[in-house]
């Protein structure tokens, strides 16, 4: 059992959780949700739980943070403004002598508070609740979130034998306050399929499967989850969400898209995941590694966490414009996922809720404003850089470059020769005979010049100078060549500081153009101040995010973690733990585990062995119709997790159990099938999907080539890359279950599944259904499930019998070989089969 | 309305299908997905629009935007202005453009000649609205028409203004009109999505703009809720056909299959997800039938397809996408978005803008006619118009008459509404005399955008969804119906 806890705070009843909400909650439902809540009478009102969301939800709008929005010069974000002494709204103990009070329950329009025009209003139970809390005294705290996590006492429980760890005892707390039992655990076929998934994105192998159910020790279980942290396919599984969270694609994005190198930087976050990084390293070099002492680099190369943001080359933008959109993007994906919150709307104002300010705003926005970074086109390898090429690509670019370089010469010699011959000079100025248009496209110069440009030229002189043009198409052509061997060679976007300070001003509605008051690099003012330093540099701002006094980025780190393995976080507003986010299901589990994540040095690999291993994950996720009504998205705890897959996990174990997949770590992105004419449609012809073939159709979904504008379309429910991204949806829509019954990869899955299990097992149909089951599900059949699986293959048989052409057309999908020693009818029955089974919701969902 | 409205209605989905399936038995639940049943179950999961709304009785149903990306030329098209031929070639006066922002593509340029429109412009029907004559089919409709002419906008380049338009922010990542729309509203038919985008470009392709997904993107709210992009090419849906080899016959043995496993694990586990991915995959196979039978235009008559012109046959033409439209229309689709590319006449004014108008004339004008023939118009609201206007000075030479252009103008432009809840055969607003400004009844973006939810039976202010703490809306915080040109 865990060690003695000491704590400095007290500990809440998890019976009185957010009984406000759960009350209202009833009502709405006209039904009862949680018969067992606690009275309201009886229950103490807490005021950063059940008054402060009331205030800010539909107070703060006019009476908080922003100064220039405040109405009536009433504020009640802040404790002395709230309970000030003249002209008081809130005598405490005295709920009849306070205007708030007054003002709430008033049914006067003109007198009511929140004002009927804010579209807010109060129910009868959070008037009643806010009277009670000025009755009680009005006690007033800060917003939990902002409050450094304090190590809480382990909770007391009834059931000694269930919990296995710290993180069970503060959820069977709570469940055995709300009256539930857990659910027993998950069989061993369920368990392993489930933590294989979670850890390394892919599916169980057969021979994995059987190891494990066959292992009678009683830490089979725990070498299992310590055998998949040690797996490369960790990296790649845990890559994913930060690659969302870094906005991380292969184009720019806009008009152009060009592309870019980041995928070095990608590999090494899969790296550093696999390695175990600790976390308060792994945000320091990605913030600002180009800072560190004696940086190398690798160091710098982290710091592309920050240069993944979009770059506009559209024709006619301002590069300032673009430059303050860039460190904006910055500043906020910094605040986002570190900070759990968001700070777009300080760009202009003052936040409406949450304590931060629009001089907060720019006082961050100053630590990444000194890049040497312009702002101008559209590049995907704009300065600041890293070079990662080798030495034979660094010659060949030099090759080619030397190449274009003779050419634009021998084209610059010829037009002064053409500029020459048809000029004249009268009065001592210089003219010339050719159309306007023509010299001045020639006055530009080969390397200056539009493509127009070139065109009319082209045009001009087709007839008249066929080699002076047959030489332009040479240039033309060397420059594309140069400039594609260029953008193909690793050279990634990073972060370094320029010579001469740059000055930040706070921006008047977050215009690149409207300077007005002068600010210097800041931590907002709310938070914990930066600590000593030297320097206040991109460097202090990351030691600040991880020292171990900071409320946020332990909490917000591991809530993250939680979401992977639980599908919702234990704060549910994963990208917002402002005080308009969810409060947590089960603060003293976050503080816990906060706390336990510096305890251990920041070793996520540990956390996540803890949650993991806990009784509360290994919980079977079965659900009884009562149970669904009572905790619909279980938040409870009170099962195991269970919801359908990513979209991109789905693709990767269609792979893994067709055995397709090819297991290759990191590399230049890969470009798999997709239908015809997408890029092109988005792109106007410009852009050609150009299919790689062999092994990169098989390669896990990290590594598909993103292009910005038009993402990978095998893909659903998945973060557009644009912005920065913690948390994605999940939805149902018909257009989903189309991907995975008809793309090229899963259809070449299904008969490559198909070839493999009448390849490998004997002649019984049986053995056959059940290999191929298994390969998705990791479970054998139930006889029901086999007799129904069974008949539908007969049908298939009967169909494709009949139809040995289209049964030929099915098992030649996709471009991997096929075994032409099966019989094509009985292979395509099977391919249909294998098609059933990938599309299972089982198959779909971790459960 | 916010995230809990929502559960809510999951809710009771959830609980929809739980006691079903295990209240009342597998049986039951296998019957009732079977045939009506089925298409119950379909829709209770997908066309549910949130309580409350819509907040009043709307003048219209569903809405067809026909985009025009890349901006038209207001002053050669529908915003007449006598003013500009006494100024030919003279330097627009000072007191017009009062410091405003330009693209920094003629941000440099000295020289700012006024350029008349390279056109006439006529009075057309019994509203005497001015259109000119490169549109003959549309002036030809005026009387239908509303013309806006004080529309302002805030953005000077393609991208950040489309995506104003579209979602009321210049950076991507808010939801757009139509994912407001069917989240709001939900949908009306189960065989089709509720909100369709599709896109087309003029035939010399002589503009760069590219269709970003953002356009039709949901931004924050739940990807259910973004534009299903109709190609240009190919099945219009992606993935819609069945793998080759596969018939319709084995597809369908393979769900009735997958049905009854997946039913057989719903009464094992308990999981309402269970049921939803049924009829989830039972919709599927619905748009399969669905989406050729819309498609298939051997019932159009003659003189129907005539009306749309020599290109409406084209897949991806804008023509097509035009008639495509109505075909959605009648079929229950909420929004359609359309967008057509081309309108960006930086140097090719002279050349361009003429093809560029034949193409899309007749459709825009076929489309209302068509509609209005149906009876559809009344309930159906249709948009013209692009993401700013252009400049009434010259971006070029005055000598050079083949490369003559004009550059991005955010100050003033026009666009046409007509049906569903808009006053037919007015010109409202006013740009000033060098169609320099909007002047009078202006319209900004956020105003047209409270309009057009107003028209749907929404109060811009009302349609709301909490994320990130903060509860956004289309119009952000700002936005006032414009009273003066509802019907």
């Amino acid at each position: 059992m865990a060690r003695v806890e000491k704590t400095s705070r007290s500990i809440q009843s998890p019976v009185a959780s957010n009984w406000a909400k759960w009350i209202a909650l009833v009502l709405m439902l006209a039904g009862p949700m949680l018969a067992h809540a606690a009275t309201p009478a009886a229950r103490p009102v807490v005021f950063d739980r059940d008054v402060l969301p009331i205030l800010s939800d539909n107070c703060f709008h006019c009476h908080g943070p922003d100064a220039a929005r405040r109405e009536g010069d009433l504020r009640l974000d802040e404790r002395d403004a709230a309970l000030r002494k003249t002209d008081p709204v809130i005598v405490p103990g005295h709920a009849d002598a306070s205007k708030l009070v007054r003002r709430v329950l008033s049914r006067d329009p003109d007198e009511i508070m929140p004002p009927p025009g804010s579209h807010r209003s109060l129910s009868p139970e959070e008037k009643t609740l806010l009277a009670r809390w000025v009755d009680q005294g009005a006690g007033w705290s800060r917003h939990w979130a902002y409050e450094t996590p304090q190590r809480p006492q382990l909770a007391k429980v009834k059931n000694t034998h269930w919990a296995r760890g710290p993180i069970d005892r503060f959820v069977l707390a709570r469940l055995e306050a709300e009256g539930f039992e857990p659910s027993p655990e998950a069989s061993k076929e369920t368990l392993i399929r489930r933590v294989t998934l979670d850890l390394t994105g892919l599916p169980p192998t057969l021979a994995e499967i059987d190891t494990f159910v066959a292992d009678p020790s009683p830490d089979a279980y725990e070498r299992l989850v310590d055998r998949l942290l040690a797996s490369p396919r960790y990296g790649e599984r845990m890559a994913w969400d930060w690659l969302d969270a870094a906005r991380y694609a292969d184009t720019n994005g806009y008009q152009g898209d060009n592309v870019r190198t980041m995928w070095p930087w990608r590999d090494w976050v899969i790296g550093q995941l696999n390695a175990n990084m600790p976390w308060d390293r792994f945000t320091v070099e990605q913030l600002a590694g180009d800072l560190l002492p004696d940086a190398q680099t690798g160091d710098q190369l982290a710091t592309a966490f920050l240069r993944n943001h979009m770059i506009n080359g559209e024709g006619g933008r301002i590069a300032e414009e673009n430059r303050v959109e860039y460190v904006m993007d910055q500043a906020e994906t910094v605040a986002t996922v570190w900070l759990g919150v968001t700070l777009t709307c300080c760009r202009c104002h003052d936040h409406k809720f949450d304590p931060f300010t629009q001089r907060d705003y720019y006082g961050l926005f100053a630590f990444f404003n000194q890049t040497s970074v312009e702002g101008k086109g559209g590049s995907g390898q704009t300065a600041p850089v890293v070079d990662l090429a080798n030495d034979a690509q660094r010659k060949e670019r030099a090759r080619l470059a030397a190449e274009y370089k003779r050419l634009a010469d021998l084209v610059g010699k010829r037009e002064t020769v053409l500029r020459d011959a048809a000029a004249s000079q009268k009065d001592g100025k210089y003219a010339s005979t050719l159309p306007s248009l023509i010299e001045s496209a020639l006055r530009k110069g080969p390397g200056d010049r539009t493509e127009p440009n070139r065109q009319e030229l082209i045009k001009h002189f087709s007839k008249s100078q066929p080699e002076y043009v047959a030489l332009l198409g040479q240039l033309e052509a060397a420059r594309k060549a140069r400039s594609s061997y260029s953008s193909s060679m690793p050279q990634v976007m990073v972060m370094d500081v320029r010579k001469q300070p740059r000055e930040t001003f706070v921006l008047t509605r977050g215009a690149y153009d409207k300077p007005a008051e002068k600010v210097s690099a800041a931590v907002p003012a709310s938070l914990p101040p930066l600590g000593k330093t030297d320097k206040i540099d991109r460097l202090a701002l990351a030691r600040w995010l991880v020292d171990a006094r900071h409320p946020l980025t332990a909490r917000v780190t591991v809530n993250r973690w939680w979401q992977t393995f639980f599908g919702t976080g234990l704060v549910k507003t994963a990208e917002d733990f402002g005080v308009q986010g969810e409060r947590p299901s089960h603060p003293e589990l976050l503080d816990w585990l906060a706390t336990e994540l510096i305890a251990t040095g920041w070793n996520p690999k540990a956390i996540q062995r803890q949650i993991v291993t806990s009784s509360t994950y290994r919980q079977s996720s079965k659900v009884s119709a009562a149970l669904v009504e009572r905790d619909p998205e279980n938040r409870l705890l009170g099962r195991g997790p269970r919801y359908r897959l990513p979209a991109w996990m789905i693709r990767d174990q269609a792979l893994a159990a067709s055995g397709l997949l090819v297991e290759q770590l990191g590399g230049p992105p890969v470009k798999p099938y997709q239908p015809e004419g997408i890029w092109e449609e988005a792109t106007f012809g410009k852009i050609t999907y150009q299919q790689d073939q062999g092994d990169a159709l098989y390669r896990r979904s990290l590594y598909i080539f993103w292009r910005r504008i038009v993402g990978p379309t095998m893909f659903f429910d998945v973060a557009s890359r644009q912005a920065c991204t913690v948390k994605t949806a999940r939805t149902n829509t018909p257009l989903h279950a189309l991907v995975t019954l008809n793309d090229i990869t899963y259809a070449e899955a299904a008969r490559a599944l198909a070839q493999r299990v009448l390849q490998t097992v004997g002649s019984t149909p049986q053995a056959r259904i059940e290999m191929a089951f298994r390969s998705c599900t990791g479970r054998r059949p139930t006889e029901r499930e086999l007799g129904l699986m069974t008949k539908s293959l007969k049908r298939f048989d009967d169909l494709y019998r009949h139809d040995r052409a289209a049964a030929e057309r099915l098992i030649s999908i996709g471009e991997s070989p096929r075994d032409k020693k099966l019989n094509a009818s009985e292979h395509a029955a099977y391919a249909a089969l294998c098609s059933l089974i990938l599309n299972l919701d089982e198959t779909l969902s971790k459960q | 309305m916010d995230p809990q409205f929502e559960h809510r209605a999951n809710l009771t989905r959830r609980a929809f299908f739980g006691r079903s399936a295990l209240g009342v038995g597998t049986a039951a639940l296998a019957s009732l997905l079977d045939g009506d049943g089925a298409r119950a179950a379909a829709a209770s999961a997908s066309r549910q629009g949130l309580p409350g709304l819509p907040h009043f009785a709307p003048k219209a149903k569903r809405v067809i935007y026909l985009f025009q990306n890349g901006a038209p030329s207001h002053v050669d098209l529908f915003d007449y202005k006598p003013m500009l031929a006494k100024w030919r070639g003279k330097q627009i006066p000072e007191s017009v453009q009062a410091g405003k922002r330009l693209s920094s593509m003629t941000s440099g340029q000295t020289q700012r000649p006024v350029l008349p429109e390279i056109t006439k412009f006529a009075r057309h029907g019994a509203s005497g609205a001015w259109v000119s004559d490169f549109m003959p089919r549309t002036a030809a409709m005026a009387d239908d028409l509303c013309f806006i002419h004080g529309m302002h906008t805030e953005q000077v380049n393609h991208a950040p203004a489309i995506s104003f338009f579209m979602s009321g922010a210049e950076q991507p990542g808010r939801p757009t009109i139509g994912s407001w729309l069917t989240y709001g509203l939900g949908s009306e038919t189960q065989e089709l999505p509720a909100f369709v985008a599709m896109t087309s470009r003029d035939k010399e392709a002589s503009c760069g703009q590219i269709f970003y997904d953002f356009y039709w993107g949901s931004g924050f709210l739940p990807s259910k809720f973004q534009g299903v992009k109709f190609r240009g090419n190919g099945d219009p849906v992606l993935y819609l056909s069945n793998p080759d080899g596969m018939s319709r016959q084995v597809r369908r043995a393979m769900l009735d299959g997958l049905g009854a496993m997946n039913e057989a694990a719903l009464a094992d586990y308990g999981d309402p997800e269970i049921a939803t991915r049924i009829a989830q995959y039972e919709m599927a196979y619905r748009m399969q039938a669905s989406v050729p039978e819309l498609t298939d235009l051997s019932q159009e008559p003659e003189h129907v397809l005539a009306m749309y012109g020599p290109d409406v046959r084209r897949q991806g033409s804008y023509a097509y996408n035009c008639l495509m439209a109505r075909r959605l229309a009648e079929r229950g689709v909420r929004f359609v978005q359309l967008m057509h590319a081309g309108w960006d006449q930086h140097r090719n004014l002279n050349t361009q803008l003429k093809i560029q108008c034949t193409d899309t004339d007749a459709p825009s004008a076929a489309l209302v006619q068509d509609l209005k023939q149906r009876g559809l118009l009344e309930d159906t609201l249709v948009i013209w118009g692009g993401e700013f206007g252009r400049t009434p000075f010259l971006q070029g030479k005055i000598e050079e008459t083949k490369t003559w252009g004009r550059d991005h103008h955010p100050y003033a432009f026009s666009i046409w509404m007509a049906g569903g809840g808009i006053k037919p055969g007015i010109s409202y607003g006013r740009s000033d005399e060098f169609g320099y400004s909007a002047v009078e009844d202006k319209v900004h973006v956020h105003d047209f955008q409270a309009t057009l939810l107003h028209l749907l039976g929404i109060d811009h202010e009302r349609l709301t969804y909490k994320f990130q703490g903060r509860y956004f809306r289309l119009t952000d915080v700002h936005g006032t119906v414009v009273k003066g040109i509802l019907a």
